[in-house]
């Protein structure tokens, strides 16, 4: 035997010197075997620990000198370990392929395994290979090294042992070989045969005493594994200096626990390898804030980069982080968690009720499933029915099927799940009737089984593992808690704040403290003490202590053991997680961190933790509320805004736009409306309204106020003596009428709006109107133009484009264009260079657009309603105020035109011209446009009044009368006249000045007519001219004084106009004028206005005429006209229900309702002149 | 091990080894099977080990090893171990291990405190 065998391990050798030659791949594997070899040399040191000493490279000489040693002596030795070791290998290769289960396992224990188990192992070998002795043997053997031989064993590698002839190892120790052997082989024996002698009285014990000392023999083993260093506290444990050193090493995050088995992985690998891995260890904590490394334990952090390389997601590479031996702990620190209780509260991580909370029923012993209440989501097979009636059936047979249903519960389900309601089992009975059992006894018959699950009062009980929880930081919502909270037996819902804190504990939110809160330490070291936190970091709160000995100091103390401190009576708002966020109220009572507050708003009495609550800043006092201020103005909701009108300390009063009133909570608040001083609205009467204006509601209470607020069609004005609602109201901008401008901003002159409104709003006459605009291509456009004045003063250029008020220029001198006020300019002839008058270009003009009008009496007579308007009502009523008077004078106005007409046509249709010129296309026009409208009718009420055609004109421009009277009437110089008038009627415009003056002239005979429109120079005529003409002489005589050119117009009265005006109507202007009127009223004015216009005779004709010009010429267009005599004819039919087409119209935007109205008022103008004629 | 899935791992409540389940029931905890007998005893598996458990360690050489001593995992054999276990053993088999004359140690972090 021992001859076979060293024929074998001479065969060995020369096996070995061949792999020499061809090192690489074999080599390895046998130098393994050299190296179990050379440890069974260094002595039967038990190969449980054969790790270590194995980490020797190289064995090559060793190996020379270990053949020697065998060659010479007997197997005995290197029997056992080198069988153990080969089969060792061989596991692990087995391992390395993943074969088995098994295998793997064994190789995750680093290959060690029981003695038992190798016994089992051996036995089964047996029964399979049949081989008698050998493992008997072994089993002598593995007495021997019972203790130090656990390496494993795997039933394979008896193959490989049996290939090697192997047996012969197993052999009896040969003398020469003990004498060869090193000094422990003869203890090694002595042991051997101690043991022998063991076994025998173990043998001869009897069963219950051997398994005792069985037991005895294990258990001390296990306790020595087990207690090992259990007596030693820990604190003694703490690493020094000779321990090995932790180094950090960076992995891909979430992929730690993978490369900690992948290091596993590896270590069994090289286990018994040259290189085996010479970290001590490796670990990993996962998710948190050591994520992202692993941590290894090695003697120097060569070993790291050995160990590590080549490993997926670790990169040793990286720099490695030296963990201080302080800090080593720490790594390792484990923090218990929190020990669920029964009342707790969780919330589910997945599933059908993910998110949802429950209430923890019990908890098993093991504490890792526990059983919660929830709130079932069932929706008791309804959609089974409506959507897929097929699922019952597809569900058991049909894969596909079950998965979209598994589906269904699993992963959309959250957005699909039915709504939390309690258990029903009516609705349950209806369609699942089979699923449904009841398991509750007979007393409660609470209890259903429905679809496997259990149903108890109505909630859904339902094992979870913990890992399936959440149970910290679950934030329990009170609507929630509300929710599962069982109902007592009298049907109040009873409410256990314990359990709540019980969840609530420790999930302090971090901003629950904020610095000056006063609290109390209630737990922990500095349990007792209180006062006022300075900073929160992190969990740790520092408090400045105000009671007790401590007092002054600045402790730092972790937030849980942390509470506020509040009394009562103490004014709080609650804050955090809270369903009554943001409520404030007085405490009432306080009950350890259970505080019962009574709310400010509600009266209602609350209870929520300490935690939850603040002081309620008294500081508020500023007037603020948070960002909210009084008068601010919020929105409520996107339909909703309203203006702050009281600030509570948490609270806030708001006058919402329908006018009333709302408590709110700054959280509430969906957003700030920053104050826009530029918003611009129109009132009631369509001038303009901003912020800082005083305005006057039109009806109600007719309170006025400074606006605060435009937003939309509302205004929210601040009225300083009004108590309520800290003096603001809302109105709409429809029903406030415009008191002042803020800064005496001129509403008239720039105003967009129609001063011939506000004139009647003067007269309690509404029927704003449109100012008509101008149609058609501005005739300035392609002249040649200088500027008169400003920074381009004397620029020469061409009208580009135009705007109401401004021209855009291209220059002449350089490719430039400029914007200049149209007002500023002078036209010139193109050639002659020559200043040309626009008026000129206004006679074609006149002549193409306004003279229509003019001619058709339809406006004309149109426009003298206009002013009329008032007149219309109270047709011959002189009741009306001096107005309808006037109108009556108007007609004769209207009479008056007769003169001018008379006069000339011409006359007349320049008038209109002029008006245009300088009314539409300039500043005037634009603002004058409808200013100067109502203006120049009035001015010609009063012009008629004068008696001159052109007077009207004149008197809107004081001064110029002078110059039209000098002018002349003749026509051409009528023109002319009217070309310098076109002009200063728009200065008229611009400057208010003169018409007051003017109204002042004309006041003498009438001061009433000037109050009412002061700032509105036209307005002022018609008054005036409506005071003069109710006596015939005086309008004649005054009107032309009025103008302040008292001396001239009078002259010029009686001069041009008059005496041909005069003529014709002679001192009987009215009659004629009525006779006119009546004949336009009654025929031509529906009929024939065309007829009426040429005939000067006819005043109704040509008074018209003059007005429409006078009104903005170009806002009546043809097609309006025929619109208009079609109203009026209506109106005539219907009467008094003309006024009501007018207003219809006067809705309406632009020229249109203008022209419409104006007509409207024509008629009834022409019949209330005819009837006061009548 | 390696490679294989990270699931149905089991970590022993008494040794923080951490295996596969079936690996427990096939041959029990490497470190405590004298004393818990899991092996083929999927019940005493259940009981005695725990799925919730909380960092890794490869122990390559516990003899050696600072972690190990730490840890207590000294004379263990080397493998995966928990850091943390959660998890309570039942009590007969904590009366057991007392009468094994092992002070059983929760791996669950409880006596952090104390023993420091």
């Amino acid at each position: 035997m021992a001859a076979s065998n060293f024929a074998n391990q001479t065969f060995d050798e020369s096996e070995e010197e061949d792999e020499d030659f061809n090192p690489q791949p074999v080599a390895a594997s046998d130098d393994e075997n050299e190296g179990v070899e050379g440890d069974g040399d260094a002595g039967p040191k038990p190969s449980r620990s054969n790790s270590a000493p194995r980490v020797r490279p190289g064995n090559d000489s060793e190996d020379e000198s270990t053949l020697k040693r065998r060659g010479i002596s007997p197997r005995r030795r290197n029997g056992r370990p080198n069988d153990e070791a080969d089969e060792g290998i061989d596991d692990e290769l087995d391992g390395d392929n993943g074969d088995d289960d098994e295998g793997e396992g064994e190789d995750l224990n680093g290959g060690l395994d029981d003695d038992d188990e190798d016994e089992d192992d051996d036995e089964d070998e047996e029964a399979v290979t049949g081989r008698p002795r050998k493992r008997r043997r072994k089993g002598g053997l593995n007495q021997f090294f019972e203790e130090e031989a656990e390496v494993d064993e795997d039933d394979d590698a008896e193959d490989d042992e049996d290939d090697l002839g192997n047996d012969g190892f197993v052999a009896d120790t040969h003398p020469d070989d003990l004498a060869a052997l090193p000094e422990g082989t003869e203890t090694d024996d002595r042991r051997h045969r101690e043991l022998d002698r063991r076994r025998e009285m173990e043998a001869s014990m009897d069963a219950e005493r051997q398994a005792e000392a069985l037991r005895e023999r294990y258990g001390r083993r296990a306790a020595a594994a087990l207690t090992e260093s259990v007596v030693v506290p820990k604190r003694l444990l703490l690493p020094g200096v000779d321990d090995p050193r932790i180094w950090g090493v960076k992995c891909k995050v979430g992929k730690e626990k993978e490369v900690i088995m992948s290091i596993m992985k590896r270590m069994q690998e090289r286990q018994h390898t040259k290189q085996p891995m010479q970290i001590l260890s490796a670990f990993e904590r996962g998710a948190g804030p050591m994520a992202g490394y692993i941590y290894v334990e090695a003697v120097q952090n060569a070993h790291i980069e050995n160990a590590l390389d080549g490993i997926m997601n670790v990169y040793p590479r990286s720099k490695l982080n030296l963990v201080s031996v302080k800090e080593m702990p720490d790594l390792l620190r484990v923090t218990k968690t929190e020990e669920l209780q029964i009342g707790a509260y969780v919330r589910v991580k997945r599933g059908l009720y993910t998110g949802d909370l429950g209430v923890v029923e019990d908890v098993e012993s093991n504490g890792l499933s526990v059983t919660v209440r929830l709130v079932p989501r069932l929706n008791y097979g309804i959609d089974e029915d409506d959507k897929n009636p097929m699922l019952g059936v597809n569900a058991k047979g049909d894969p596909l099927a079950k998965r979209k249903r598994m589906n269904a519960v699993g992963t959309n389900v959250v957005a699909t799940r039915p709504p939390q309601r309690l258990f029903s089992e009516n609705e349950a009975k209806k369609r699942h009737q089979r699923y449904l059992a009841s398991t509750g006894g007979a007393l409660t018959g609470k209890a259903w089984n429905y679809k496997n699950e259990t149903y108890e009062d109505g909630f859904l009980i339902k094992d979870f593992r913990i890992q399936h929880l959440i149970t910290q930081n679950v934030n329990p919502k009170l609507d929630e808690v509300t929710k599962l909270t069982k109902g007592a037996e009298d049907g109040t819902e009873r409410l256990d704040l314990e359990s709540l804190a019980q969840s609530l504990k420790n999930n302090t939110a971090e901003n629950s403290y904020q610095s000056g809160d006063h609290v109390e330490v209630y737990d922990g070291e500095q349990k007792g003490i209180s006062g006022r936190t300075i900073s929160v970091a992190g969990n740790i709160v520092s408090i400045r202590v105000e009671e007790g000995e401590l007092a002054g100091q600045v402790v730092d103390v972790p937030m849980k053991g942390l509470r506020k401190r509040f009394r009562e009576g103490d004014h709080v708002q609650v804050i955090g997680g809270s369903r009554y966020r943001d409520e404030v109220g007085m405490i009432l009572r306080i009950k350890d961190d259970r505080v019962t507050v009574l709310t400010d708003m509600s009266m209602q009495e609350i209870t929520v933790f300490s935690k939850d609550l603040r002081e309620a800043g008294d500081a508020t006092g500023d007037g603020r509320l948070g960002n909210y201020d009084i008068h601010d103005l919020i929105q409520m909701d996107p339909a909703t805004v309203g203006c702050v009108v009281k600030v509570d300390r948490e609270s806030m009063r708001v006058l919402d736009q329908n006018g009333s009133i709302r408590q709110m909570l700054p959280s509430q608040v969906t957003n700030k409306i920053e104050q826009r001083k530029d918003a611009i609205a129109t009132d009631r009467n369509g001038s303009e309204i901003r912020y800082g204006d005083i305005v006057r509601e039109a009806g109600g209470e007719s309170k006025s106020g400074v606006i605060i607020h435009i937003h939309r069609a509302f205004v929210f004005v601040h009225n300083r003596t009004q108590p309520e609602n800290a003096g603001v109201f809302v109105a709409r901008c429809v029903n406030v009428t415009t008191v002042a401008a803020k800064g005496g901003r001129a509403t008239a002159a720039d105003a967009k709006t129609n001063m011939a409104m506000h004139s009647k709003n003067g007269d309690g006459a509404h029927a704003p109107m449109a100012p008509p605009k101008s149609v058609g291509r501005d005739r300035m456009i392609g002249k040649t133009v200088t500027v008169r004045k400003g920074p381009y003063k004397g620029v020469l250029g061409i009208v580009k484009n135009t705007t109401e008020t401004t021209a855009r220029i291209e220059m002449h001198s350089k490719a430039k264009v400029i914007t200049v006020n149209k007002d500023e300019l002078i036209v010139k002839d193109p050639i002659t260079g020559q200043t040309i008058d626009m008026s000129r270009f206004g006679g074609p003009r006149a002549s193409g657009s306004s003279r229509p009008n003019y001619s058709s009496g339809s406006t004309t007579t149109s426009r003298i309603p206009n002013d009329w308007s008032a007149g219309s009502r109270t047709p011959m009523g002189a009741g009306d105020g001096g107005r309808t008077p006037a109108w009556g004078a108007s007609a004769r106005t209207a009479a008056w035109a007769p003169h001018s007409s008379s006069s000339g046509g011409v006359d007349g249709g320049r008038t209109p011209a002029w008006k245009p010129q300088s009314g539409s296309q300039t500043a005037y026009g634009g603002a004058g446009n409808m200013t100067s409208y109502g203006g120049t009718t009035t001015g010609f009420g009063g012009s008629g009044g004068g008696g001159g055609g052109r007077t009207p004109a004149w008197s809107s421009s004081a001064r110029t009368p002078h110059a039209g009277g000098e002018h002349g009437f003749s026509t051409s110089d009528g023109f002319d006249s009217f070309a310098s008038g076109g002009r200063t009627p728009a200065q008229g415009a611009t400057s208010g000045s003169r018409t007051p003056a003017w109204g002042g002239g004309g006041g003498g005979g009438s001061s009433t007519f000037s109050a009412p429109t002061p700032g509105k120079p036209y307005d002022a005529p018609t008054p005036g001219g409506a005071r003069l003409h109710e006596d015939f002489p005086t309008p004649y005589g005054s009107t032309a004084p009025t103008p302040a050119a008292s001396a001239s117009t009078p002259r010029f009265a009686q001069d041009a106009p008059t005496p041909r005006g005069w003529e014709a109507g002679g001192g009987n202007a009215p009659t004629p004028t009525a006779g006119a009127a009546r004949g336009a009223n009654t025929e031509p004015l529906l009929n024939s206005r065309f007829e009426a216009a040429p005939t000067p005779g006819v005043g109704g004709g040509m008074t018209p005429a003059p007005y429409g010009s006078g009104g903005g010429v170009g806002g009546y267009g043809g097609g309006g006209m025929e619109l208009m005599r079609r109203r009026l004819q209506l109106g005539w039919a219907r009467g008094r229900g003309i006024s009501i087409v007018m207003r219809s119209d006067d809705s309406d935007s632009g020229s249109a309702g203008v022209g419409s109205f104006v007509p409207c008022w024509a008629g009834l103008g022409g019949l209330g002149w005819a009837c006061a004629v009548a | 091990m390696a490679g294989v899935s990270m699931r149905d791992l089991r970590a022993c409540m008494v040794c923080s080894i951490v295996q596969r389940f079936s690996d427990f029931r096939a041959r029990g905890c490497p470190n405590c099977e004298p004393i818990l007998g899991l092996a083929n005893h999927p019940e005493a598996i259940q009981d005695c080990t725990s799925r919730v458990f909380e960092g890794l360690i490869t122990m390559a050489q516990p003899t050696q090893s600072w972690v190990a001593k730490w840890q207590r995992l000294e004379g263990y054999v080397p493998g995966v171990y928990a850091v943390k276990v959660v998890g309570e053993l039942p009590r007969d088999i904590v009366s057991a291990l007392e009468g094994e004359g092992v002070k059983y140690i929760p791996r669950d972090g409880r006596d952090v405190d104390e023993d420091r």
